[in-house]
């Protein structure tokens, strides 16, 4: 057998092993890589293309090597996954460097931290006064987090609005022209509610380079010919017109009425409208 | 315009808004929107019965514009 074709063997084997193993390790070494995790996968590396350039090197000890510098880490994660202490000693201990407002001068000492590094860390989270952290702690991958004392916090919407409608993710039903089926189902709507939308925006299916319905059933599309306005969606926005319209008209009715009976109708009727329109309306205003 | 016809034209406005309710009841995804919306189609579905009571006096007193 020529060098060059047994070279070649070897290199697709590997291949398609390095291509099981980094499968098996999963998407967790991907997304917070270890230093420990970082050399093993360096290593398996090193190994894979010596072995399958080296001819010298016999396939026997090349596969052992790699299989214990590969299936270790998977072993520890396994036991480090039932075991909180094992993990602590694996995967290392948070460090807690400003408590209550107070930085912990100890702390920042055992971590081998300078001040300089900590208001660095804090500037790298938009903090530049240490004063408003309540609380920040130095992850064991090195990452500082830090919680923002109450009054510093960004505002959110449930500051505002004590109950702000909920919302679920949109689903995309088009794409590239294409209906998408099976999102459709999810939402409990099929092919001709989509049709029907169209038709109401009057663009055909093949215009639309994407679709997506949001969790309140409404549906925004985005056209391949850019130069064409697409409205926005309006039922909600008009509903809620249409429900303070009404209010409205009780009221009026109530003023011109000369019945007490019908006076006392139309105000009930317009309180119940103003209630309905207390409860609705941060539903449909978004 | 008659007080009959406004009336019912409000009648028309409430039934349309009833429709709009029950729509967004059946579409939404989330379980809190879907129960607030059901029970403001409830209430429309009764302000509507009530309504058209009152219409129905309304058009006993003119009975020249029934029907309108």
């Amino acid at each position: 057998m020529p060098i060059w074709l047994e070279v070649a063997i070897r290199s697709v084997c590997i291949l398609i092993g390095l291509f099981v193993i980094t499968r098996i390790l999963g998407k967790k070494q991907l997304s917070k890589l270890s230093f420990f995790e970082y050399i093993v996968g360096i290593t398996v590396g090193d190994i894979a293309g010596t072995m399958s350039s080296d001819l010298d090197i016999s396939l026997q000890e090349g596969i052992t090597s790699i299989l214990i510098w590969s299936l270790f880490p998977v072993l520890i994660a396994r036991i480090s996954l039932r075991n909180k202490k094992f993990r602590d000693f694996v995967e290392g201990n948070s460090t807690v460097f400003i408590k209550n407002g107070k930085i912990l001068e100890e702390n920042l000492k055992r971590e081998k931290y300078t001040v300089d590094e900590l208001l660095e860390q804090l500037r790298k989270k938009d903090v530049f006064r240490v004063a408003d952290v309540e609380f920040a702690v130095l992850e064991p991958n090195g990452d500082l987090n830090v919680l923002l004392k109450r009054e510093k916090q960004p505002l959110t919407v449930g500051d505002v609005f004590p109950n702000p409608p909920r919302e679920k993710e949109p689903q995309t039903v088009i794409m590239d022209g294409m209906i998408l089926d099976e999102p459709l189902a999810t939402m409990g709507l099929g092919r001709g509610w989509l049709k029907e939308q169209l038709d109401k925006q009057g663009v055909a299916v093949e215009n639309v380079f994407l679709a997506q319905v949001d969790s309140y059933g409404q549906l925004t599309i985005d056209l391949y010919d850019d130069k064409i306005q697409v409205a926005e969606p309006q039922e909600k926005k008009l509903l809620l017109a249409a429900m303070k319209k009404v209010q409205a008209d009780f009221e009026l009715y109530a003023l011109q009425t000369n019945s007490e009976e019908a006076k006392a109708l139309y105000e009930a009727h317009a309180a119940k409208m103003t209630e309905l329109i207390e409860k609705v309306g941060p539903l449909l205003r978004n | 315009m008659t007080v009959a016809s406004q009336v019912k034209q409000t009648l028309a406005s409430l039934k349309a808004i009833h429709a709009g309710l029950q729509q967004l009841a059946l579409t939404s995804q989330d379980e809190t929107a879907q129960r607030t919306f059901h029970e403001a189609m409830l209430t429309a579905e009764r302000m509507i019965a009530e309504l058209k009571g009152r219409i129905g006096r309304l058009e006993f007193e003119e009975p020249q514009y029934h029907g309108k």
